[in-house]
């Protein structure tokens, strides 16, 4: 089973789901999903658990479109990064309404 | 002191023969504002080259010419206020990438581009650099880097790229040939580009290394004009290269990093003799040329159109025209095509010389780009790929905002993925 699904939510938001461990094969490909997409993403971590994925979501947070992420604890201080010309929001919700409320909105 | 007479002090320090007859040489004729990509797309006569020297040529006049003393006695000219200062901070921060297209055309043969420089040197002096420009400046004097690549930062970035792209990232290695420096742009946004780098490298057997101590390239001391800081951050690279040993420094994808290392740093400090700097555009013709890699023929051909942006200060300025077009005729000999005008006289994406980093430049920076969007839709090109990770930011960002179907590849990653053997 992939370690990760793509799937739209409505127009210019997407749902990326985490569902599992993943192998470098799937980082690098969502390496280059995170390049090529230009809309909004919803990061849906209800597949796994906020450990599991710690590290990889602080690596890609800087590569992030505007993202709203909900669905598992994680420590919100991985997604700090410097306010930066290259940056785009991302925010951490303890649901998905909060989420997609939110992203909705920017 | 004011502001004003700092900024002039320092114009009048700048001004020697060079900048003397360089001013006294333009006739007003105006043909630098058409080459603008500001002024094109704006319209905004106040973005003509010409105009955005207009404080260097106010304090010259008046401080060493008799009919400029004269105009200034008479009230026919104004002296240089710090209203000014704020004013032209916007003209030569917000709407000039330093392209210095403006000096392909100019029938006087002016260099108007390091004349702006010298005008953004008085507005650094004087504090007056936008905000946004002058804290990514300071990230970099205090953390090493503009975008928040510190030592921690790099480490964590290196191992996740050397460890998820299964590539070995050579760091710190004594008696390497070549030290590779990349941009954070790459370290942080495009981390492809580090693995795509890296297995170039290692594919053509190179003895490489990338350093801790020289490891940020971009100098953006040099984009707002302090030659103070442009010097420090091209001291960290150079002693780098010194302490390891190596050959030659190898900018990656990165313009303003490559002139400020390559071309304008010997007119600042003494830069450590024997040591090479080039460009990876450069060495990429180089291991193609000479057989150290191998590119699958046609690899690109069945993807649509491709074609190249030349980057200001790689292309322009430094030269690599030849190199991308060579791999690109390789890699998709049926699809890629030129846009006009290219080259040397290409059109710049207007997100270079650190307008990309002033949001309030955003504005004249989107209209800048929409000379590209013309030009890329001539040809009816998919892909656009380029050299510098500056520019590459400024396409991505742009075929967000103006929703372009486009892809935006970089010419390292292109030449990665087509490697044969």
């Amino acid at each position: 089973m992939a370690s990760f699904t793509i799937t739209p939510v409505e127009k210019g938001i997407m749902r990326c789901r985490h569902t599992g461990p993943f192998t470098h094969e799937e980082v690098r490909a969502l390496a280059s999903f995170l390049y090529e997409y230009r809309g909004k993403l919803l990061i849906d971590l209800t597949g796994t658990t906020g450990e599991e994925c710690a590290r990889h979501i602080q690596q890609f947070r800087p590569m992030m479109p505007t993202a709203a992420i909900f669905g598992a604890d994680i420590d919100p201080s991985i997604l700090e990064l410097a306010e930066s010309y290259y940056t785009r929001p991302v925010r951490y919700f303890k649901t998905e309404a909060e989420a997609l409320t939110w992203l909705r909105n920017q | 002191m004011e502001k004003s007479q700092t900024a002039v002090n320092t114009f009048v320090k700048e001004t020697g023969a060079w900048i003397a007859a360089q001013l006294e040489a333009c006739t007003r004729c105006g043909m630098c504002a058409e080459a603008c990509h500001f002024y094109q797309g704006t319209g905004n006569p106040e973005y003509a080259p010409v105009w955005k020297v207009e404080l260097l040529r106010r304090a010259y006049e008046q401080r060493f010419t008799l009919s400029g003393k004269f105009k200034l006695a008479l009230g026919l000219e104004k002296a240089v206020t710090d209203a000014d200062l704020t004013h032209w901070s916007e003209i030569d921060y917000y709407a000039c990438t330093m392209c210095n297209k403006c000096s392909m055309v100019c029938p006087m043969g002016i260099n108007l581009g390091p004349l702006i420089h010298d005008v953004r040197t008085g507005l650094s002096n004087a504090q007056a650099v936008p905000a946004d420009l002058h804290a990514a400046v300071e990230k970099q004097e205090h953390e090493g880097s503009p975008l928040g690549v510190t030592d921690a930062v790099f480490k964590q970035r290196i191992e996740w790229v050397a460890d998820e792209w299964e590539i070995e990232l050579p760091v710190d290695v004594k008696g390497a040939d070549t030290l590779v420096v990349f941009s954070s742009i790459e370290i942080m946004k495009f981390p492809t580009n580090l693995a795509a780098i890296a297995k170039i490298m290692n594919a053509a057997g190179e003895k490489w290394t990338i350093s801790t101590k020289g490891r940020e390239v971009v100098n953006f001391g040099f984009y707002e004009g302090n030659e103070e800081l442009t010097v420090l951050f091209a001291s960290r690279v150079f002693d780098a290269a010194k302490e390891l040993g190596v050959k030659r420094v190898m900018v990656t994808e990165c313009g303003h990093a490559y002139d400020a290392l390559r071309w304008s740093a010997a007119n600042w400090m003494p830069v450590p003799a024997g040591i090479e700097v080039t460009h990876i555009a450069g060495v990429l013709g180089e291991f193609v040329k000479s057989g150290r890699i191998k590119l699958k023929p046609g690899a690109y051909d069945n993807d649509g159109t491709i074609t190249f942006h030349d980057a200001c200060k790689i292309q322009r300025r430094g030269s690599h025209i030849q190199e991308p077009r060579d791999i690109l005729n390789i890699l998709a000999p049926k699809s890629f095509k030129e846009m006009t005008p290219n080259k040397e006289q290409a059109i710049c994406c207007g997100g270079g010389g650190g307008v990309i980093a002033i949001k309030d430049a955003d504005p004249v920076r989107y209209a800048a780009f929409e000379l590209k969007i013309d030009q890329v839709n001539q040809i009816g090109a998919k892909t656009v790929a380029m050299a510098c990770s500056n520019c590459r930011l400024q396409f991505t960002d742009c075929v967000q905002h103006f929703n372009l179907d486009w892809k935006v590849a970089g010419l390292a990653q292109l030449v990665a993925d087509a490697l044969v053997g």
